[in-house]
């Protein structure tokens, strides 16, 4: 896979700088019931999806986008 | 004159020879036998698009003779046939034929089980191309990445008019398979070549010849080899102008040596002055027919044009007679050679790997047979972002008698027949049933006709497409592949030469070299239990965290009370994930400014980093998280002398008032500023001393200067698993598992009971209502223990030794292990075989700290 992310500081960089850091879900859930759905399912999207990015071979920095999870494509 | 070696016959080598043509012009017409049934192969498509004349040069298989320039001194083999390609013992399977229909293999070695590793092995021996060489060293190729706003694919016409439009909107890279105009034929081609390539230099194209595109990935992105590079080419469009050749026919006796196609012909007899035979007939349905004839004669072949339906061509050693079913009629011809232009077969297989809008194509590739105006003008289109009218070709006539259809892999009409009769009704599984398009040239010749087949046959659209296309387009080598970015990168500490001078083993520790031992481990441990020790612990993850959300941040992630440690303070730190398991574990030190400075395992300083940075960013809080793993270097002085050792090199003051347990200060030891932290993992008094790395080598020498008074060694990595297990401190992931809670490994002390918030809280309320299942235990041994042995109760397993040591501090065998519990209940007493090993309290040595906190 070769793909070209955008990050805020570096620019569009090769996706193989990044490491990829799952869908993007909320920080915390109001009770312990929710907690396990925040923490263990996804919602496994075909289609677009926001996701955190890490350009960890770059500036350090984390990358909230949006991907087509069909296509690849990365639309902002 | 130059000369070459082909299986140690001398051939002589003229100005401009390919490997293929300074051997045909020297009578050779068998370059190879085929895969299953051994038929003598010549030289068919002649521009490197099928699999035919594979030769070895110099001891690298499967290079293409007809595009591989002859050099003098090369040692070129033919890699099928026994004893020899041109006398062949299994050309008797050519006979058998008929014993071997499709998928045979699949069918006749069946029964009985047993006969099967026999008859493979056979096989394998039979078929196949060239031989691997085993001792050679594989070459690495250098990669390089380039980011280029255009990819052009392919130097002819198309390619170099577009490529010449897109460099007046940005940086252009063109990569072409063989040289500029190298193929080009006639005068009209290369005068235009010629043009466009001044107007694409001029423009600032920047041109890679003999650089040929093996695969195009999503971004587009491209891989591009060339003789002694592999180019990684991301681009914001690619534009594919590979051309086209010939269509491959289908006929009895398609496959003879001095069937050709016609302008793999033409550049023989064009470019190398070598006559394809004396008489040859020329079938032609494409308008290059005139031109391959021309082409012909100035070599000196007698030709004949025809058009129509190529029946059958007869022959044993080669070609000698042509039925063509002409307009007039059925025609024979005597000849020693048969050139085809029947319709045109794209270079489209870069195109069917993508789907990307920004990948276009422009000349024969899309139009195939268009003229020079054409193409030139589809190139400029495509460039200028228009669309480019896709021209198909003719739809092919299915053929009606046998013939081969895969030459790579021996595949026939008839076998596709067969196939299709079987209940193979679709072009992917005619193929992996048929292996039609497997071979080395990947269906540059064959994929049509098999989804044409399909297509006959009455598939419905969804089993009659063409078949999938992926890398490589071209076979790149081992070494190809390897080489590049796949390096891993060791890191080394600033005291790494010391240890080696020291005599230490090197051990890798995941990223990092680190000293193993100095050489007497037992020794070491001794050191640090009865005198004192260092040891170079400068693989910690060492963190500045500071900025106005500093404290908030981490006492939201982690669950100690950050809040709770006073400035000259530290404190033992477990970092959870959202499961509530054990990610890491480190320090957390108070600086009194609102600053903290964290370290964590030598293993998890990037994951720690990360994750960090993700919870900073995730709850907008603002924080400098400065990685000091690599500036700092971290020395660690441990053993009952460790004050003794720095009262010798330091005016500061260290007693546990200034530098209290578990806390840490800023002192000066022999001249070096370090941050002294006391912590307790050997659990002896001890002070991890955090400097600039640019003075550890001072630093390193003045404590072994200074503490030979007390004599001084210093400790590797097999004293520390000793060390530790004695406390009995884990090593995350050596004694823990991916879905381990504090709980599990008897680290609930850890966790800040009233806090209302951190990562992983949530999991824990519930996993803290679940029964606990497995557990970590200290063990004791009665004779020697094996790490990894599972731990059993009455002959069933219910654990396993994940750390063990025979210990002198703590009197004997003694280790660390998982137990399940029973019906509820944790077992006290198991065998790990011969051994009987007993549950015990930790740490097995000073269980009340009081050593290390003297």
């Amino acid at each position: 896979m070769s793909m070209l992310v955008t990050c805020p500081t570096c620019g569009r960089r090769p996706s193989t700088e990044f490491s990829f850091g799952g869908e993007l879900r909320d920080v915390a859930s109001p009770d312990t019931a929710s907690d396990f759905a925040r923490v263990y399912l996804r919602e496994n999207t075909a289609g677009s999806q926001e996701e955190r990015w890490f350009h960890l071979l770059g500036c350090r920095r984390w990358v909230t986008l949006t991907r087509d999870t069909g296509t690849n494509r990365i639309e902002a | 004159m130059p000369v070459f070696r082909l299986d140690g016959r001398r051939i002589d080598i003229l100005d401009g020879d390919t490997v293929a043509a300074a051997a045909y012009r020297a009578g050779v017409r068998t370059f190879s036998r085929s895969l299953k049934v051994h038929r003598r192969r010549g030289l068919y498509c002649g521009t490197g698009d099928c699999a035919n004349c594979l030769v070895t040069v110099d001891g690298l298989p499967g290079e293409r003779a007809c595009v591989t320039a002859a050099l003098d001194g090369m040692r070129v083999e033919r890699e099928t046939g026994w004893p020899s390609a041109d006398r062949d013992a299994l050309a008797i399977n050519d006979s058998l034929h008929r014993l071997m229909p499709v998928g045979f293999y699949y069918k006749v070695f069946a029964r009985p089980r047993w006969l099967w590793p026999i008859a493979e092995r056979v096989i394998r021996r039979a078929t196949g191309t060239g031989t691997l060489p085993l001792q050679a060293a594989a070459q690495r190729t250098p990669t390089r990445f380039v980011r280029a706003d255009t990819l052009v694919i392919g130097g002819g016409v198309a390619g170099l008019a577009a490529a010449a439009i897109a460099a007046a909107d940005g940086s252009v890279l063109l990569a072409d398979e063989a040289g500029l105009g190298a193929a080009a034929t006639d005068g009209p081609t290369r005068a235009a070549i010629a043009r466009l390539t001044d107007e694409a230099r001029a423009a600032g194209v920047e041109i890679l010849e003999r650089h040929a595109a093996i695969g195009i990935y999503e971004g587009p992105a491209a891989a591009v080899l060339g003789p002694e590079e592999l180019v990684e080419v991301e681009a914001e469009r690619v534009i594919v102008a590979t051309g086209a050749i010939e269509a491959h026919g289908v006929f009895p006796g398609n496959d003879l040596p001095g069937v050709w196609l016609g302008r793999g012909a033409a550049r023989m007899a064009a470019l190398n002055g070598v006559p394809i035979g004396e008489r040859a007939v020329v079938v032609a349905n494409t308008h290059e027919g005139e031109q391959v004839a021309a082409a012909l004669r100035t070599a000196g072949t007698d030709v004949t044009l025809v058009t129509g339906r190529v029946l059958e061509a007869r022959g044993s050693r080669q070609v000698a007679s042509v039925t063509v079913l002409t307009p007039e009629g059925r025609r024979a011809f005597a000849c020693d050679a048969l050139v085809l232009s029947l319709g045109w077969a794209p270079r489209d297989t870069l195109l069917r790997m993508t789907a990307e809008p920004e990948v276009v194509a422009a000349g024969d590739v899309v139009q195939p047979g268009c003229t020079l105006e054409e193409a030139e003008e589809s190139g400029r289109a495509a460039a200028r972002g228009e669309p480019v009218q896709r021209r198909d070709a003719d739809p092919w006539p299915v053929a009606e008698h046998d013939g081969y259809v895969c030459v790579c892999e021996d595949v026939s009409m008839h076998d596709l027949e067969q196939a299709w009769d079987e209940g193979w009704t679709s072009s992917e599984i005619l193929k992996r049933y048929t292996t039609a398009t497997m071979g080395p040239c990947q269906g540059a010749l064959c994929s049509r006709h098999l989804a044409e087949h399909a297509t006959a046959k009455g598939a419905p659209p969804t089993a009659r497409g063409r078949t999938t296309a992926r890398p490589p387009v071209r076979a790149p080598r081992l070494g190809d592949l390897i080489g590049g970015v796949h390096e891993q990168v060791a890191r080394r500490t600033a005291l790494q030469d010391r240890h080696v001078a020291a005599g230490a083993r090197i051990d890798h520790s995941g990223v990092w070299l680190r000293p193993g031992t100095y050489g007497d481990a037992d020794a070491e441990i001794r050191a640090v239990r009865e005198r004192v020790s260092v040891m170079d612990v400068s693989t910690l993850g060492k963190f500045l965290v500071a900025g106005r959300d500093a404290r908030t941040l981490l006492d939201r992630v982690f669950p100690l009370d950050v809040g709770s440690i006073a400035p000259g303070r530290a404190r033992y730190l477990l970092a959870l994930d959202e499961a509530g398991y054990v990610m890491d574990d480190g320090l957390l030190a108070a600086l009194g400014d609102g600053s903290y400075y964290l370290t964590s395992t030598s293993g998890g300083a990037d994951r720690m980093e990360a994750w960090l940075r993700n919870w900073a960013d995730r709850l907008s809080l603002h924080v400098h998280l400065i990685d000091q793993t690599a500036p700092l270097g971290a020395i660690n002085v441990a053993g009952p002398h460790a004050r003794d050792l720095l009262a010798t090199l330091s005016d500061d003051d260290l007693s546990r008032a200034a530098i209290p347990y578990p806390g840490h200060a800023d002192i000066t030891v022999g001249g070096v500023p370090c941050r002294a932290i006391a912590v307790g993992f050997v659990g002896e008094l001890s002070y991890e001393l955090h400097h600039p790395r640019g003075r550890s080598v001072e630093l390193w020498d003045a404590l072994l200067g200074g503490g030979a008074a007390w004599g001084i060694r210093p400790h590797g990595l097999d004293a520390l698993d000793v060390l530790r297990l004695e406390k009995g401190h884990v090593y995350l992931a050596q004694d823990t598992m991916p879905d381990d809670h504090p709980a599990k490994l008897g680290l609930g002390w850890a966790i800040g009971s009233n806090k209302d918030e951190f990562v992983g809280k949530r999991a824990l309320e519930r996993m803290d209502a679940l029964p606990l299942e497995r557990r970590l235990v200290g063990l004791r041994f009665d004779g020697a223990p094996q790490r990894g042995h599972p731990l059993a109760v009455d002959g069933a397993i219910v654990g396993r030794i994940t750390s063990c040591a025979v210990s002198e501090a703590a009197g004997g065998p003694i280790g660390l292990g998982w137990l399940r519990a029973i019906d509820g209940i944790f077992p006290d007493r198991l065998r790990a075989g011969d051994v009987t090993a007993t549950v015990s309290a930790t740490p097995f040595y000073d269980p009340e700290g009081v050593r290390l906190r003297a």
